[in-house]
């Protein structure tokens, strides 16, 4: 699909909205200024700026400034943390309609999920809705894939007309910019200003954060993950055992997630759950539906284990053992023992 | 009159238990979505619960409102049949092709011909399109505060609201007042079943069917004239990759598997 | 002629129950078989749901609905768990005891609870003596200081350990003719001398209890008399074929069902000689035979139940489907048990279970011989 539409399509900047969590930056806000920059590149470079919307957030701005942000607008203010659609909408609004940006990426955690639309809404302008890739043509027109049907039907959406073209971005789709010593410029706006005239209606009262126990999904190099084939709680306790001696995180699928079997909706692996890229992949009990292995999609080895020789995630696996997994996880927890067991003997080089 | 007027919108969706048939027609490069039965959105129950727990506890009226054509008519009553006093469905060819801000628009209008209302629910999303902006751009269209992923609601007899959105590894809580559209997320509640007394009194609940027309929306505002976003290349994504069996006992396999560990380096 | 068609109504009705069974039944129904339990937690949440009054009129806190809503019911429960399906049959017997033959005292006092769930209904005929020859029941109801005073001993009676209120006929007299009379109470657990016996290790429909009740010298007053003195025998009878029949054909094409589905399922599924069993002409055989068996009864069911609704006497009719249904079910059991092979003997698949719940139905609210007796009598009248 080409530039067709109302209004000429020109290339203007590429935005990433960055956010402020737990005193750090969300996670993929760095995975999105890395795709904005590699999208910028390959359409023959433009700009990219990143929006950082919060309170004592100075220092952050300066890290996306030097990971690759040719300029962070910086609004910075007690009003604006914690996140509301109202006080960030009203902020972010305002700074699109002053600058003009070609396109704006947003992650599509929780609060990007409501800061989005709500912009999308002020502005009467398109927005793809957890899109797992995006691609910027020449002359500045947005590709955003997005998933439907549970994983099993790909569309590619534009919006061809309306400027900025918006994305909400799914956690873990694309990889955060390499280390580089680029200085952009942050630029402190007036947040007074940009909040002024807007009735604020809502109020954050509190924000609790728990971290879950174990390894995080995101960034393990080892994932151990269940399914329904599992049957039951006490099965699954031999996947946590595995995971441990491996250091490895452990995630689900749906199925298994609704059954209870796991610690939270936190571990799990999907199209509506997280997207991992570990280096190895240890799947068990799990029939393979395009929901969980869209999840999976950039792993670097898939290992699957499944009684049903006819399983579909056979398919989508590098190695398949056909297999009850209460036969091959205590087996293969024997074997790991083993090799650390000898890794522990043999002499250290001299 | 005590109480308060609740909207909940509701859509019926084709049912995620048939999602293997969806196919792409190779000719049109179209979906083809036949055969696949309606269900309600499921997270659209946990709304309708939500609701109906609020009309236990105040007292007042619950409307379901939803932009689907007229033949899912019959879904709409099943919702009826688990709670709510009536329907009205939104239909019209010209809503045809709506992406979700144009969608938000017809459900706005729809919402403000039932009006005046106090609190307006929806399932946090829909589990064919899954964008979560129906409740914000409602809100923003209504010009109300909106707020999504509400796992926990309360709501006092003088319209104050106190609700807990949920953030990544933990929650918020956001205070509020009437009125107000919330996207609530299926942990939020669990939804009743439907009882014989409630498909009974299903039957002569009124289901009202309204055009643009009728709701006053102009057709440039809907559809895929209305609509910012447009659909390209339709493809199904394929994950395939080597495949290769691993023979033997599971001591051989397991052997095998640690073999892997070691090559990728994430074992001694 | 009309095809047989369910109303839009009793179709959503249908899907409602349906989906209330899938979540809340199905997941237990293994094990509810293997430790033989009544599940009074999902009783209530059916009451709740209207399934225990279904045909109660909603002044006295019923659905207000009618035998064929009961009749969708009972197959919808009986596909996955035939045995509480009986439970909850055995509990209408007693329900509509009290709704057709009681006074205005009686249903205010009793439906509301019975209705809800609250409390559970049975209805105790069968003695010692034999359940077939009704007549020769042993159970007395003696008049004594304008009370009566019951004694005898039930057996086989369905909801005995879970029943707190209890219908139950004894004998009060000698009609004109010389002949035995009964007459039938209304007898609460609570009542002194009143207990259930052993309860029985039965082979099916394990998810209800059956077992004794045993009446010591039970003193209840004339306000416990159901129907009027003498009239017990025409009552029981007329129930066992407007609610226990007709209950026990729903059952018996649930099962019919379940064997259905669960054989079509496995035949799709696995894979033999290369391509699934579905393929082969034998296993199609049997296939057919299975759904032609459930066709007829599932007709035969729903036009007995309207006939019944109707008006008509309908006994042949409900006979003849409580016969075939039942039998049907042990057919279809054994075919789909056949044709799993070994798996059909393996418990960790439900066919087993049907197959044995089949198998108890035969003998529950007449047997097939009484049921051929039945045909063969207004038959050959």
């Amino acid at each position: 699909m080409t530039g067709e539409g109302k209004a000429p399509v020109r290339r203007g900047a590429i935005w990433i909205v960055a956010e402020q969590a737990g005193g750090t930056l969300a996670p993929v806000s760095l995975e999105i200024l890395g795709q904005a920059l590699r999208m910028a590149r390959a359409a023959g470079g433009c700009e990219v700026a990143a929006v950082l919307i919060g309170k004592d957030a100075g220092g952050l701005a300066s890290v996306l400034a030097w990971l690759g942000a040719d300029k962070v607008f910086l609004v910075d203010d007690p009003r604006l943390l914690p996140f509301q659609n109202d006080t960030h909408g009203a902020v972010l609004t305002r700074l699109i309609v002053r600058e003009d940006p070609g396109v704006v990426l947003f992650g599509a955690s929780a609060c990007g999920e409501e800061l989005a639309p709500t912009v999308a809404a002020r502005l009467d302008t398109g927005l793809g809705a957890h899109c797992t890739n995006l691609d910027l043509s020449a002359d500045g027109l947005l590709m955003m894939g997005v998933l439907g049907f549970g994983g099993r039907v790909h569309t590619e959406m534009f919006c061809p007309a309306r400027r900025p073209q918006m994305a909400s971005v799914k956690p873990g789709m694309f990889q955060p910019p390499p280390r580089a010593d680029r200085k952009g410029i942050v630029v402190r706006e007036d947040a007074a200003a940009l909040l002024e005239g807007e009735t604020i209606r809502l109020r954050a009262v509190k924000v609790v954060r728990k971290e879950p126990e174990g390894v995080p999904l995101e960034g393990a190099d080892v994932v151990v993950a269940g399914g329904f084939g599992i049957g039951g709680k006490e099965p699954w306790a031999l996947l946590d055992d595995l995971a441990r001696e491996l250091s490895g995180a452990v995630g689900c699928t749906r199925p298994a997630l609704d059954e209870g079997w796991t610690s939270g909706d936190h571990a799990m692996i999907g199209t509506s759950g997280k997207t991992v890229r570990p280096k190895v992949y240890l799947g068990f009990g799990i029939s393979g539906s395009p929901h969980h292995t869209v999840g999976i999609k950039d792993a670097g080895v898939i290992v699957s284990v499944n009684s049903d020789p006819r399983a579909p995630m056979f398919e989508s696996s590098d190695y398949c053992v056909v297999s009850d997994f209460r036969k091959i996880v205590p087996a293969l927890i024997r074997e790991i023992r083993k090799v650390k067991g000898d890794s522990l003997r043999e002499p250290s080089p001299a | 009159m005590s109480g308060f007027h609740i909207v909940v919108l509701v859509k019926p969706v084709p049912d995620p238990g048939c999602y293997d048939r969806v196919e792409i027609d190779p000719a049109t490069g179209a979906l083809a979505r036949q055969g696949m039965p309606s269900v309600l959105n499921p997270s659209d129950r946990h709304a309708l619960e939500e609701a109906l727990s609020l009309q236990e506890r105040h007292g007042g009226r619950v409307t379901l409102v939803s932009m689907t054509p007229e033949s899912s008519a019959e879904t709409l009553r099943e919702a009826l049949a688990m709670g709510g006093d009536e329907a009205v469905i939104l239909s019209d060819r010209a809503f045809a092709g709506s992406d979700s801000l144009a969608t938000s628009r017809v459900l706005a209008a729809g919402i403000a011909k039932v009006a005046p209302f106090d609190l307006v629910l929806a399932g946090n999303e829909s589990a064919d399109g899954g964008t979560v902006h129906v409740p914000s751009q409602v809100g923003e269209l209504l010009g109300v505060a909106h707020l999504a992923n509400v796992v926990r609601l309360e709501v006092d007899a003088d319209g104050s609201v106190r609700a807990r959105t949920r953030i990544e590894n933990g929650y918020v809580e956001m205070e509020g007042a009437l009125p107000m559209v919330l996207g609530v997320r299926r942990e939020i509640n669990t939804p009743r079943y439907t009882s014989l007394m409630g498909v009974m009194a299903s039957q002569g609940k009124p289901i009202r069917v309204l055009g643009a027309e009728e709701i006053g929306i102009d057709g440039s505002r809907v559809g895929m004239d209305g609509s910012n976003m447009r659909p390209g290349k339709l493809s199904r994504p394929e994950y395939c990759r080597k495949g290769e069996r691993v023979k033997g006992d599971p001591e051989e396999a397991a052997a095998r598997i640690v073999g892997i560990l070691r090559a990728e380096g994430v074992l001694g | 002629m009309a095809e047989l068609k369910f109303t839009q109504q009793q179709e959503m009705l249908r899907k409602a129950v349906r989906e209330f069974v899938e979540k809340e039944v199905k997941p237990v129904a293994a094990r509810l078989d293997t430790e033989s339990r009544f599940p009074m937690d999902i009783f209530l949440k059916m009451g709740k749901l209207g399934f225990a009054g279904v045909f109660v009129p909603q002044q006295y806190g019923g659905a207000g609905l009618g035998m064929t809503e009961r009749a969708i019911i009972l197959e919808e429960l009986g596909r996955h768990a035939a045995g509480l399906a009986m439970a909850l049959m055995t509990h209408h017997l007693g329900v509509d005891a009290i709704l057709s033959y009681g006074t205005e005292e009686q249903k205010k006092k009793y439906l509301p609870d019975l209705a809800a769930g609250k409390k559970i209904s049975g209805l105790a005929v069968t003695e010692p003596t034999g359940g077939s020859d009704v007549a020769g029941q042993l159970s007395t109801a003696v008049r004594e200081d304008g009370r009566w005073v019951i004694n005898g001993r039930k057996c086989f009676i369905t909801n005995s350990s879970n029943a707190e209120v209890n219908v139950i006929t004894a004998r009060t007299g000698e009609d004109a003719k010389g002949r035995p009379a009964f007459s039938a109470f209304i007898v609460e657990n609570s009542v002194e001398g009143f207990s259930p016996g052993r309860e029985e290790d039965k082979v099916g429909l394990r998810g209800s209890s059956t077992g004794d009740l045993l009446m010591n010298g039970c003193n209840v007053g004339d306000a416990s008399l159901l129907g009027g003195e003498g009239n017990g025998m025409k009552m029981a009878l007329s129930l066992f074929t407007k609610i226990g029949r007709t209950g026990m054909a729903a059952i018996g094409l649930g099962i019919l069902r379940a064997c259905l589905e669960d054989g079509v399922k496995f035949a799709k599924d696995r894979v033999l000689y290369g391509k699934p069993l579905s393929k082969l002409q034998a296993i199609q055989f049997e296939i057919a035979q299975i759904r032609i068996d459930y066709e007829a009864a599932r007709l035969l069911t729903y036009n007995a139940v309207g006939l019944k609704e109707g008006g008509a006497g309908a006994d042949a009719e409900i006979a003849a489907a409580k016969y075939f249904a039942t039998e049907g079910a042990v057919r279809a059991a054994k075919r789909t048990m056949d044709l799993m092979g070994g798996y059909g003997v393996i418990n960790e698949y439900p066919v087993g279970r049907y197959m044995r719940d089949a198998l108890t139905t035969i003998s529950c609210g007449g047997t097939s011989h009484i049921m051929q007796i039945i045909v063969a009598g207004q038959t050959l009248n």
